[in-house]
């Protein structure tokens, strides 16, 4: 019998709610010591995985978030039966204990930010033409003249980087004080300055949420997105996977889940 | 189904066009056959040579930029430059390999390039 697994939490009895995942399959605990897997029976092919499946995922897990500390398992992780489970959970206890503290009463929240690069490149390039020395003179050869194109590329990409980074942090200073770990990814493309992921205390929410509402000012020319809170997806911390691994379909049991979930959430609005 | 969760935005197909572009365009694995072998090498290789090309460039912009190059020195290394850049624009073709495909994924530190 193949199982669903939904995330590991910090107990390790049997779940009184009624709770169903995909399939429809009601959710149970599978204990190991004080913790324990949540899972449910899963009978399709593991390829045919839809944007349904990933919101039952998601539901099933802010379900158990309500009564527990959840480490958030991979979307699409299924063990082959109850032993891969049981063998998980016995060879990365320490680890799952060591998160499960770590996490406990905290949520997750994403903030996606797009800046205009185009006009900001403009900008720099106006700045750039009018400010800049003369570093090769128009009689140059073609080699010299070829550095000087690259030379002032080089100059544009080292201030596009250097705005980027101060709108960051401006940024971030906001959130920072309510966060108590971040993860930032810069320029991800190049109109997508930050993706950036924020650990807040639960009881904290509230003014993370407001942090939020200071950026949204629309004369910034900054376009914003909020979500959350989600499930710590991206502060669990596991040690590199190993061969225990190879009983689920997964390469890694957690994370990645946030660009399906963001993408599922944006297509609903 | 309700989620408590919530996605706020007022420019939701903006944010899915970008976050599509930034998931990865690499794949995860080499999909080695006998039909494609020598263009993955190829596309290794270059992936390689095309990082070295852009550290030596990025070396001598710095050292233009710190002013320590002789104009000499600039010559040469514009034109060593110039060179390799041109050698890489034929060898990309002849494999037909564009430039956004020569990348690595390291997993956890991003992309390579």
């Amino acid at each position: 019998m193949k199982l669903y697994t939904y995330g590991i939490i910090d107990c390790s009895d049997q779940i009184t709610e009624s709770i169903y995942g995909l399939e429809g399959s009601g959710v149970f605990n599978i204990s190991f010591c004080d913790i324990g897997a949540v899972v449910s029976e899963f009978t399709r092919p593991a390829q045919n995985m839809t944007k349904s499946d990933i919101l039952a995922h998601e539901d099933v897990i802010e379900r158990l978030m309500e009564h527990f500390t959840v480490l958030p398992v991979r979307f699409h992780t299924v063990f082959d039966g109850r032993d891969g489970v049981f063998f998980l959970m016995q060879s990365y206890y320490k680890d799952f204990r060591d998160n499960l503290d770590r996490l406990r009463d905290k949520v997750e929240f994403g903030i996606k930010v797009i800046w205009p690069s185009d006009k900001i490149k403009e900008h720099i390039i106006n700045t750039y033409k009018k400010s800049s020395k003369k570093v090769f003179v128009p009689s140059d050869s073609s080699n010299k003249r070829f550095m000087r194109d690259k030379f002032e590329k080089y100059n544009l990409e080292k201030e596009f980087q250097k705005k980027a980074n101060k709108y960051i942090n401006v940024m971030d200073m906001f959130f920072s004080k309510f966060a108590t770990e971040k993860k930032l990814k810069k320029l991800k493309t190049e109109d997508l300055l930050l993706d950036a992921v924020y650990l807040v205390e639960k009881d904290k929410q509230g003014y993370f949420k407001k942090a939020f509402e200071h950026i949204k000012n629309p004369h910034t020319g900054l376009k914003s997105l909020f979500s959350g809170p989600w499930p710590p997806y991206n502060f669990v911390i596991l040690p590199k996977k190993s061969d225990l691994l190879k009983d689920s379909n997964q390469e890694d049991l957690f994370g990645k889940v946030i660009q399906q979930r963001d993408l599922a959430g944006a297509d609903k609005i | 189904m309700t989620l408590n969760s919530v996605v706020e935005t007022d420019f939701p197909e903006e944010f899915v066009e970008e976050m599509e572009k930034s998931q990865d365009v690499l794949p995860k694995k080499i999909d080695a056959n006998p039909e494609n072998v020598e263009k993955g090498l190829a596309k290794l290789v270059l992936t390689l040579i095309e990082l070295i090309r852009k550290l030596l460039e990025k070396q001598a912009m710095r050292r233009v930029e710190a002013g320590s190059l002789s104009e000499e020195e600039v010559e040469r290394v514009g034109e060593t430059l110039m060179k390799l850049e041109n050698k890489m624009k034929e060898l990309k073709q002849i494999f037909g390999l564009k430039d956004e495909e020569l990348n690595l994924n390291l997993g956890p530190l991003g992309d390579l390039m």
